[in-house]
């Protein structure tokens, strides 16, 4: 009976449905973003007080962040996935130009990624991420429902390809990565064939290949993708930081230390812990129990997503969907697997909790708007439009 | 229902999920693998590169006097240490510091600069003021000087008996000449750790675990010397030292009934506190490292042992020629150029050769080797007194049959050290039991136990032929050779000796050179002390009277320096003048 009524038309009760927030996958944002405002504070208060500084500067910092990233959340579920779609084009040509300006930018610990807005930084490449899947979605969904035409593909890699140029000389391998990964994921559910699947994946290697060779890869970024293969043949610096993690998390065993007690996260032994190593602090601190509970809250917010890629009313939303779910899920992949060694150190966020606000706001911008497309989602499953 | 054209990218999401859960699987298994699995492991690998164990130093033991007070003492100091790679401004903190450190400000800026990490700017400050300098440099925040506290040791009486207490190395403590040295082990103790843990700046963590192991302070050794002897000993030495212009002076005195060493002195000496420039010829404490043929002193031994054999008695009379002849080696006395009768007891007064060698030749070779022997000559008294060396005394087999009985009778042939000497008149004023002679009284272990050094005995001769001899040694004072070592209101009795000083580089007697000496016993009638004095190559003369008396025999350099030690001793000991 109720399945009736639901087909029956848009009525008053059922818009009021279907704008109905995900409960799971708000939740677990809001859960996550409170958790990264405590993690801060332990991996960066002890380090600022042996250094005099003012203890809960950064973990005031990560607060403002989180709810700047709430708003910017609730700010983009609000927002039209017509309108998004629209507009697709001048975000990624305005990504652009940030790429270009931070290319002149001062170099800052060995790399380019940052331009200074007064009290905080702005960080190029992490908006791009999101910049470049609205564009590979709008791009790839004007072709519906026909297998990608060649033409369109290489369109699609054009696309991608000059901001991951951009990004890579800045040097930020592990954000280019993400780009290849998500954009890898957009194209095999858009509908790429599997011969054309398996051409880019050969074109990929080859690529890699004859960037090493050329020496376009710089050593050091070489040297720390490839140290955790090989302990002993590295160097002391790119081994240091996982062994360090390594230490930290182990030593947190199944239930943790406790929160500031942990003697790794808290005497500052891990490197960047409060950004990209922040989850040795959750190891640590929160032991097994604690890691295995934020990799569920993200696993999560991973299977809503993917819920809303499937009752996404167009193809674009479906895309954005997915295209976001994949490049969470390899911020989250990457950036845990380092800390335990299954991966190699690269610079990639652990979305929601690691310090840096760049990174929070677009990721929640990002989720705000397939959260958008989940308020948005068709009464009546299974039902789909071109736009 | 659903338009068929959305299939495929519904298994495609689908997919996407399933490639999902099998990297979620992944990491998952990997982080109980490294958190639950192998946990210990990680944790004790965190827990081994926070943990820095530090030594605790143990304080070195105390060296007393039998008073009770400190020869040697530790007390806390602090060495300062910077690293000047910590500094940015060294001139400016050289400004501050050098006069503190009583530093010159050039010097100190100089160690101050560069990129080193470590310059020791001053050792063993004391510690109130290392505390001060510490202060100022908190409140001026000051970096990059470093405080390390360090025992330092201290020689509050700085030359007392300074040949015997020895010295440590100033850094380490580990000791290098002397008691320091001989008693090192005992001495240092035994080192504490603590353990504790350390971030990777390497400050200690406040709610870090923690271990200490405390150290073991060192065993405090007590010695038998007495401070008034000792200073009078000591000052006696260098007035004698001066007069004569020797090259070095010793004494000894030992208790008799106990075989303490109650002073054992060395000139010239010198401050423990601070060894620059100090010849290292004066850290020997020549009492027990310096051989000698004893010459006249050991004419007693030859003589006492004549008596216990029953060979001679005091009065026994011996017509003696004006030289003796033997094997073409001419023996002839001081003084006397005729053919004259003499008693035992006049042989001892006057310290003849002649009469000596007579009575050797009737005790015969194998019984004066025995008595020699059994006394302790040719070897060390103890084992208990640092440097000292055994001397020389031949076996009997290896005596001619011609001078080496009558030579070694008048005390050439041997090598002795003033020790010896004293232990073997130290033998006749002790009812002819030998006790070995010591220095040290008492170790005192940290827990508050003591052992008290047990010194070995051996009667060498009957009381009836000590008695005799003591009485023959105060003639020797009373009318004889000895007369400048006799102390108002006490009866002494002791021995001169004069030899000829034995070069060891010509091989041969010097023409010159002498080795003077006076051994006494004090009081003769109820033995209290013996008292054991050298001086090495006294020359010149001392006017006395109307005629002028050379410095270069015993009797004359050396037995005053036993009656200025006697009398102090005498008043120390409150042994009431007769």
């Amino acid at each position: 009976m109720a399945l009736t009524a639901a087909r029956s038309g848009s009525t008053y009760l059922q818009r009021e449905r279907a704008l109905k927030p995900d409960v799971i996958l708000v939740l677990s944002f809001l859960l996550l973003a409170a958790i990264s405002i405590v993690m801060v504070y332990t991996a960066s208060a002890p380090r600022a007080r042996s250094l005099g500084e003012p203890e809960s500067a950064e973990a005031i910092k990560q607060a403002v962040f989180a709810v700047v990233g709430v708003v910017a959340f609730i700010v983009a579920s609000v927002i039209e996935p017509r309108t998004i779609r629209l507009s697709a084009p001048s975000v990624y040509l305005a990504s652009l130009v940030t790429l270009v300006v931070v290319q002149f930018t001062r170099v800052h610990d060995g790399a380019q990624r940052w331009i200074d807005l007064g009290p905080v930084q702005f960080q190029p490449s992490e908006a791009a991420k999101l910049a470049v899947i609205l564009a590979l979605a709008a791009l790839l969904a004007s072709e519906t429902g026909k297998v990608l035409s060649p033409t369109r593909i290489a369109q699609a890699l054009a696309l991608v390809a000059i901001p991951a140029v951009l990004i890579f000389m800045q040097p930020d391998l592990g954000t280019m990565l993400v780009f290849g990964f998500f954009t890898v994921v957009m194209l095999f559910v858009a509908g790429t064939t599997g011969r054309q699947l398996g051409f880019l994946m050969f074109a990929a290697v080859g690529g890699v290949v004859v960037m090493v060779q050329t020496n376009l890869l710089q050593a050091y970024q070489v040297r720390r993708l490839t140290a955790f293969l090989d302990e002993a043949g590295s160097s002391l610096d790119a081994v240091y930081n996982q062994q360090q993690s390594e230490i930290a998390i182990g030593a947190g065993g199944l239930f943790g230390t406790g929160l500031l007690n942990g003697a790794q996260t808290n005497l500052n032994f891990v490197p960047v812990q409060a950004s990209d190593f922040i989850f040795t602090a959750i190891g640590e601190q929160l032991g097994f129990i604690g890691a295995s509970l934020i990799l569920a809250l993200y696993a999560l917010i991973i299977w809503r997503i993917l819920m809303i890629a499937l009752v996404a009313r167009s193809q674009f939303s479906q895309l954005v969907a997915v295209g976001f779910a994949a490049m969470l899920m390899f911020h989250v992949f990457v950036n845990v697997g380092m800390t335990v060694k299954v991966m190699p150190v690269t610079g990639l966020p652990l979305p929601w909790m690691s310090a840096g606000g760049t990174a929070f706001v677009v990721m929640s911008t990002g989720l705000g708007i397939v959260h958008g497309i989940w308020m948005r989602r068709s009464p009546v499953p299974g039902e789909r439009s071109i736009l | 229902m659903a338009d068929p054209q959305w299939r495929v990218p519904d298994v495609r999401v689908a997919l996407v999920g399933v490639a999902i859960v099998f990297a979620w699987l992944w990491v998952g298994v990997s982080l109980y693998r490294v958190q639950v699995v192998e946990s210990g492991q990680w944790a004790e690998y965190g827990a081994e590169q926070r943990v820095r164990s530090r030594e605790i130093p143990a304080p070195r033991g105390t060296i007393y006097d039998r008073s009770g007070q400190a020869i040697a003492m530790s007390v806390a100091a602090t060495d300062v240490i910077a690293n000047p790679s910590e500094i940015s401004d060294p001139a400016g903190v050289a400004q501050v510091l050098a006069p503190l450190l009583a530093m010159d400000v050039q010097d100190l800026e100089t160690k101050l600069t560069g990129n080193a990490q470590y310059a020791m700017l001053t050792r063993r400050l004391d510690r109130v003021d290392a505390l001060e300098i510490e202060k100022l440099m908190d409140d001026l925040d000051i970096r990059g000087v470093y405080f390390r506290d360090q025992p330092a040791r201290v020689y509050p009486s700085e030359d007392f008996a300074s040949q015997v207490v020895g010295f440590v190395q100033a850094d380490t403590l580990e000791g290098l000449e002397g008691l320091e040295r001989l008693y090192d082990a005992e001495l240092a103790g035994t080192p504490g750790y603590q353990t504790d843990e350390r971030d990777p700046y390497g400050n200690p963590i406040l709610q870090g675990d923690s271990e200490i192991i405390p150290a073991v302070p060192g065993v405090d050794i007590r010695t038998t010397l007495d401070p008034g002897i000792q200073i009078a000993a000591q000052e006696a030495l260098a007035l004698a030292v001066e007069e004569s212009s020797a090259t070095a002076g010793w004494a000894v005195v030992l208790d008799v009934a106990t075989g303490d060493v109650l002073a054992m002195a060395t000139a010239p000496t010198f401050n423990l506190n601070d060894r620059t420039n100090v010849d290292r010829e004066t850290f020997r404490n020549r009492v027990v490292t310096d051989q000698f043929e004893p010459g006249s002193t050991l004419k007693v031994l030859t003589i006492a042992a004549a008596i216990e054999e029953g060979i001679v008695t005091p009065d026994t009379e011996f017509t003696l020629p004006a030289t003796l002849e033997i094997a073409r080696k001419k023996y002839s006395d001081v003084g006397r150029k005729d053919e004259r009768v003499m008693s035992v007891r006049d042989i001892v007064a006057k310290s003849s050769n002649v009469g000596t060698i007579t009575v050797q030749q009737l005790l015969g070779n194998e019984k004066h080797w025995e008595y020699l022997n059994r006394i302790g000559l040719g070897r060390r008294t103890t084992s208990h007194i640092p440097g000292e060396v055994s001397g020389l005394l031949h076996p009997v087999k290896d005596w001619c049959d011609s001078v080496c009985g009558p030579s070694t009778g008048i005390g050439y042939r041997v090598n002795v050290t003033l020790l010896q000497m004293a232990a073997v008149f130290a033998t006749v004023a002790n009812d002819g039991v030998w006790i070995e002679p010591h220095v040290i009284d008492e170790e005192i272990f940290p827990d508050g136990t003591r052992t008290t050094f047990q010194p070995i005995e051996r009667p060498v001769f009957s009381e009836e032929t000590a008695r005799t001899m003591r009485e023959l040694l105060a003639g020797v004072v009373e009318g004889g050779t000895g007369r400048r070592a006799a102390v108002e209101g006490y009866r002494v009795g002791g021995k001169t000796g004069t030899t000829q000083k034995y070069l060891e580089a010509e091989g041969g007697y010097s023409d010159t050179a002498v080795v003077a000496s006076f051994i006494g016993i004090a009081p003769i009638d109820n033995p209290r002390i013996v008292v054991a004095v050298v001086l090495d190559s006294p020359t010149g003369e001392r006017i006395e009277g109307d005629r002028a008396v050379s410095l270069s025999y015993g009797g004359v350099s050396a037995a005053p320096v036993f009656a200025a030690i006697v009398k102090a001793a005498m008043h120390g000991l409150g042994v009431p003048p007769e």
